[in-house]
């Protein structure tokens, strides 16, 4: 009976009975997602046939959402085309993205045509299975129990990465690897693996990784991402864009590729590059996330009516849906101030403002583009009561784009001070968004006729700030403490969690305690230093050894 | 216009009919069910392959096919198959009694390279050997034998019945117009057009010393 060809054979075909003891459907929760409501009930007592007591139902996105929040669901059966707006593709992306389905929870994409796949073969995110609609009963009890029993040989390896026990996700891999009988099991195993060492950032080996799930399989497109996406973690740019090209040549459709490539150009200040790429993957899969991202690369690169256009895309498709933002509007409403059409932002602004009312970022940001419309219109009065507005909203807030739109405001007013010292600041605390916030103030200050001040705002703050710290460090030095404060003080004004700054500040609190004595003030001060550098630069081996110094002095 | 209602009305008999044949599928999970409650629901399901069938042709003949080329695990693929064609929604043989339906081991082959995993379109080859299945099931007298054959570049489904020959579905190959007016035309039609999909596939019918017919299904890998 052996036939040596049929080694690799699963059990049903080796002659052992289909069913398999880790199939219990009784004691399974399942959700179904369609929004036509009999398809919705005649998948339920499919389910309940099947044996699963726990079968609940939603007809949208939101209640689903809602539902996969607050349960733990075994299964999800998702309809593909959920309504005009959002598909069960871009749920499962969502889900994904925000991390909010178990490691545990399978996701099946339902689907009334097999076009569909066309594309969703083309994302990052797959669904573990697609099932063309109508499906039998027993099409999806097999398919079911498929991936229920694949599930239930990851499951130790999924129980430990929903746990973020990543290590111990790794560890499990390596075991089930051992008794794997199949290229399909080790391949799963294998994905599982580069996912938990990607979340431990672990490079090397996950490279070792996806060569081993190459050796496999060399076409896998999940490995050449995979592949890809490390040369790039790694700075190996030309490798990730020659692996991510060969990928896209063999699917010209395959969006993750087209994204990382834009990432790249985009670091490598190709924007016009990552314009050209964000817009490939926008065609080929369109949603509210990647309409935003061309909207954003578009109005940096100064093309307003393509900023426009995909801004509104981006408006209509996430209209109502939990992918909706109320940055959009801000967006659009900018990009039509900068083309001239005040009438128009002030409109998008006050239907924005019905919607996500008056506060946090939002209120600051709209009032400080309403300002920008209302002087091009002609209001001076109430362009500079509107900055006033922002201005006393904005208190301690510190987010970039919400400065910037309010320095353009303050500039357009005529408010140079204000105007200067909110582009600069908008720079100085744009973190790692330093590049793109830079372009949008460079833009904002060419917009109203700065262009002399344009270096300073954007290098300025920072060369004002390393000034200042030298001279702070001679007077330091020469054992002027109060006025070093003062130099040290008026450059953490600029930027208070500028590295320089804090670190003189600190080294200079500490000689202070060292030369004049135990001073509760000082003490104090030199604490709440110590202790902001340690959160922004843990286990920094300078702030340690001043944290040494600074116990031996107060010790004494 | 007129395209687009005829669109619109086909999508939603199709739905239709697929609600019916769930709420049909699960009437005969009930005790009792009379006959006509088994045959309402065999005809439901001949109806929507037979709907199905003609909307897959008449793609192929308008645009063409757009397979959807997925990894597919070959001895699961048609593990499941078999088992789904065994759950009551065959057709009833014309001998009247039950088709034993297996793989045969012996003669399936897996190709050391591809390792038993098959690229094409599930649901389309699905289509294809399912309406192959209920031919064989039709004609046959006892028995009904599927394998695969996997080798570098090609790749083959086998359904082998042990009923009266080719003859008359070899005529129906040759009968071009009449081709899609009987269920075994339209399947075989059927057949070709996801041969032809695949790239240069072909379907073969041929008849086996001793009675009955071996269909089979050949895509190539298209490189």
């Amino acid at each position: 009976m052996a036939n040596p060809n049929v080694q690799g054979l699963s059990a049903g075909i080796r002659g052992k009975p289909f069913e398999n003891e880790y199939v219990n459907f009784s004691r399974l929760t399942a959700l179904v997602v369609d929004d036509i409501s009999a398809m919705r009930h005649a998948i339920r007592s499919q389910l309940q046939s099947l044996g699963m007591n726990s079968v609940r139902m939603a007809s949208n996105a939101e209640e689903a959402l809602e539902q996969i929040k607050s349960t733990s669901f075994d299964l999800i059966l998702c309809d593909y085309n959920l309504n005009k707006s959002s598909s069960g593709q871009h749920f499962l992306e969502y889900l994904r993205n925000e991390n909010i389905l178990s490691s545990t929870c399978i996701f099946v994409m339902l689907t009334a045509e097999a076009e569909y796949s066309s594309v969703a073969n083309a994302v990052e995110f797959i669904p573990d299975d697609y099932l063309l609609k109508p499906c039998s009963e027993s099409k999806l009890r097999s398919r079911l129990e498929r991936l229920l029993d694949r599930r239930a040989f990851l499951m130790p390896v999924l129980n430990a990465i929903n746990g973020k026990l990543y290590d111990l996700a790794v560890e499990e891999c390596d075991k089930l690897l051992l008794i794997a009988q199949d290229d399909r099991r080790r391949m799963d195993v294998l994905r599982r693996k580069a996912e938990a060492q990607l979340a431990l950032e672990d490079y090397t080996q996950i490279l070792a990784t996806y060569m081993l799930a190459a050796s496999i399989r060399d076409d896998a497109p999940w490995v050449k991402m995979g592949m890809a996406r490390v040369h790039y973690a790694l700075g190996d740019y030309s490798q990730a864009i020659e692996i991510a090209s060969q990928l896209i040549e063999s699917n010209k459709n395959y969006v993750a590729a087209y994204e990382l490539l834009a990432k790249i150009r985009r670091e490598t200040e190709d924007d016009e590059g990552a314009f050209e790429m964000l817009n490939r993957s926008t065609a080929i899969l369109p949603s509210a996330k990647r309409y935003r991202s061309v909207s954003q690369a578009a109005f940096l690169l100064g093309k307003l009516e393509e900023a426009k256009s995909s801004a509104e895309a981006a408006i209509s498709l996430s209209n109502g849906s939990m992918v909706e933002r109320s940055g959009d509007y801000l967006s659009l409403a900018q990009t039509l101030v900068d083309m001239g059409d005040f009438k128009a932002a002030i409109a998008t602004l006050e239907k924005s403002a019905r919607k996500h009312g008056d506060l946090g970022f939002f209120g600051v940001a709209k009032d400080a583009i309403l300002a920008q419309a209302y002087f091009d219109a002609g209001d001076i009065a109430k362009a500079h009561k509107l900055v006033e507005r922002s201005k006393s909203l904005l208190a301690n807030r510190t987010n970039s784009f919400v400065m910037t739109a309010l320095g353009k405001a303050a500039l357009k007013t005529g408010d140079m001070v204000l105007g200067l010292k909110l582009m600069t600041q908008a720079v100085q605390s744009s973190g790692r968004d330093e590049r793109r916030i830079a372009r949008h103030v460079k833009k904002s200050m060419l917009d109203t006729g700065h262009n002399d001040r344009i270096e300073d705002v954007i290098d300025g703050g920072r060369k004002r700030i390393l000034v200042l710290v030298d001279e702070s460090t001679k007077l330091m030095r020469i054992a002027r403490f109060v006025e070093a404060n003062q130099k040290v003080l008026e450059a953490l004004e600029i930027h208070n969690e500028n590295f320089e700054a804090l670190m003189t500040a600190t080294q200079l609190h500490l000689l202070w305690l060292k030369h004049e004595g135990l001073n509760t003030v000082i003490i104090e001060r030199a604490k709440f230093y110590l202790s902001t550098l340690d959160k922004l630069i843990p286990n920094n081996l300078k702030v340690m050894n001043f944290y040494r110094f600074f116990n031996e002095i107060v010790s004494k | 216009m007129h395209e687009t209602l005829s669109a619109l009305v086909v999508h939603d008999i199709k739905n239709a009919l697929a609600l019916l044949e769930i709420d049909l599928e699960q009437l005969n999970h009930h005790k009792d069910v009379p006959p006509e409650g088994r045959r309402a629901y065999r005809r439901c399901i001949e109806l929507k392959n037979r709907l199905i069938s003609f909307l897959t042709l008449y793609k192929h003949d308008q645009s063409g096919l757009r397979p959807v080329i997925v990894e597919v695990d070959l001895a699961e693929f048609v593990e499941d198959m078999i088992r789904n064609s065994q759950s009551g929604m065959m057709v009833p043989s014309h001998q009247g009694h039950e088709i034993a339906v297996r793989i045969d081991h012996d003669k399936t082959k897996i190709d050391g390279a591809n390792g038993g995993i098959g690229q094409f379109d599930e649901n389309l080859v699905e289509l294809a050997l399912e309406s192959a299945l209920n031919n064989a099931v039709r004609y046959a007298r006892h028995n009904v034998l599927v394998w695969f054959e996997q080798e570098q570049d090609a790749l083959t489904f086998n359904v082998l019945d042990d009923g009266v020959g080719v003859g008359v579905v070899d005529e129906l190959m040759q009968r071009k117009i009449a081709e899609k007016s009987s269920s075994t035309g339209l399947g075989l039609a059927l057949c070709k057009a996801v041969a032809e999909a695949h790239g240069a596939g072909s379907v073969l019918l041929e008849s086996v010393t001793g009675g009955g017919t071996l269909f089979s299904l050949v895509l190539r890998r298209i490189v």
